[in-house]
């Protein structure tokens, strides 16, 4: 009955995989002192990772990313229960936490980042992704129990 | 009726999946609210890209107008830059706090700042801004709001309520103050001046700046890190 989970379980995987190389590339970016490639050029990603709000209590927030994304791959890794609860918890709080960086960028910074919003982005699929696999677990779960 | 028992899920310890739910609802909004209280630290309240608090970055240095450091200082660096220029905002934001820290407080370099427009209308508002905020010897900590809040090269973020809320954040600025000085002729004088003279120097971009001391002028073009702002320094020295 594993194979009733195991399709939202790829797509959790792939999309951890294209986030930590997301937040990967801005943590390098961080820690390397130059500015992170911005599509079309505008300026916008440097501007908001120069952003006091680009770290939090000296960690920057791309290097938390990576901490969220390392959690959500191990959640695709894990079968059963322990598995989907934890990608859910870490798909809502990386898309709660994302929200709050995309109204700081619009109203804030007055800056957008497209990898900032590739991030937002690859994170609310994950919650969709999650909640697909919780929603799988259940009905398997009530189908073996009549 | 068979005896046979279907296998039957292993519950969790915390209870239905609707108890297991509710609880991870909670935990996530407990962290990203945290997340989001711990990010207002690093912020532009608390500190610039520097790690400086702005208070605290331009404590004790004189500024009359858009100069900063002793009036007798050595060294002159001319700062042609653009309030929207990223590169300008790079700048301030990762070379001038310790080219003020470390040569403007000894009294060795004045900087003064040249705003001027290259990027497009929205400079203007922004430079007559920081201008205005400099009629309180505050255009220093409004300049380095305006760079730590910048956004995308004409991109319309200059609007009066942006200018309005750094005016508010600029520590020590009578804002009703530096209203009344945006409106007024001076900032406008004081623009055309700056504009006048990065034409004479021939300023083709921003930031521009130029060394001027004892051992002759130098000039640089562009964003440059602190050792290469150093040995421009001693060039002219």
């Amino acid at each position: 009955m594993k194979g009733r989970e195991r399709g939202p379980r790829i797509v959790l995987g792939a999309l951890a995989a294209v986030g930590l190389l997301i937040s990967g590339y801005l943590t390098w970016v961080h820690y390397a002192g130059v500015a992170p490639e911005c599509v079309g050029g505008s300026g916008g990603c440097e501007t908001v990772q120069a952003s006091s709000y680009a770290t939090i209590l000296g960690v920057p927030v791309a290097a938390l990313g990576l901490v969220g994304y390392s959690g959500l791959l191990l959640s695709a890794f894990l079968r059963g229960g322990d598995g989907a609860y934890l990608g859910l918890l870490v798909a809502l709080v990386g898309t709660l936490f994302s929200a709050y960086l995309t109204y700081l960028e619009l109203f804030v910074i007055h800056a957008v980042c497209e990898w900032c919003v590739a991030s937002a982005t690859v994170m609310v699929a994950a919650l969709i992704g999650a909640a697909a696999r919780i929603w799988r677990l259940g009905e398997e779960g009530r189908a073996m129990e009549q | 009726m068979s005896s046979k028992r279907s296998p039957r899920r292993k519950r969790s310890p915390l209870g239905s999946p609707r108890t297991l739910l509710a609880l991870i609802v909670g935990v996530a909004i407990v962290v990203a609210a945290l997340l989001a209280v711990l990010s207002q630290f690093g912020g532009p309240q608390g500190g610039s890209a520097s790690g400086k608090d702005l208070g605290e970055l331009y404590s004790g240095i004189p500024q009359d107008g858009t100069t900063l450091g002793e009036g007798g200082a050595p060294v002159t660096i001319y700062l042609y830059e653009d309030f929207q220029c990223p590169v300008c905002g790079q700048f301030s934001r990762q070379t001038l706090p310790e080219v003020v820290d470390r040569d403007v407080r000894s009294g060795g370099v004045k900087v003064v700042s040249e705003p001027v427009n290259v990027i497009g209308p929205d400079s203007v508002p922004a430079a007559k801004a920081a201008l205005a905020a400099g009629e309180q010897d505050r255009y220093w900590q409004y300049a380095q709001l305006l760079f730590e809040h910048q956004g995308g090269e004409n991109s319309g973020y200059v609007t009066d309520e942006f200018l309005k809320s750094q005016a508010e954040k600029t520590p020590g600025l009578d804002v009703g103050e530096w209203g009344s000085d945006l409106k007024g002729s001076s900032v406008t004088r004081q623009l055309q001046a700056s504009q006048a003279k990065a034409q004479l120097a021939g300023v083709q971009g921003t930031p521009t700046l130029i060394f001027s001391g004892p051992g002759g002028q130098t000039e640089l073009v562009g964003f440059y890190d602190y050792d290469r702002i150093s040995r421009a320094i001693a060039q002219v020295d």
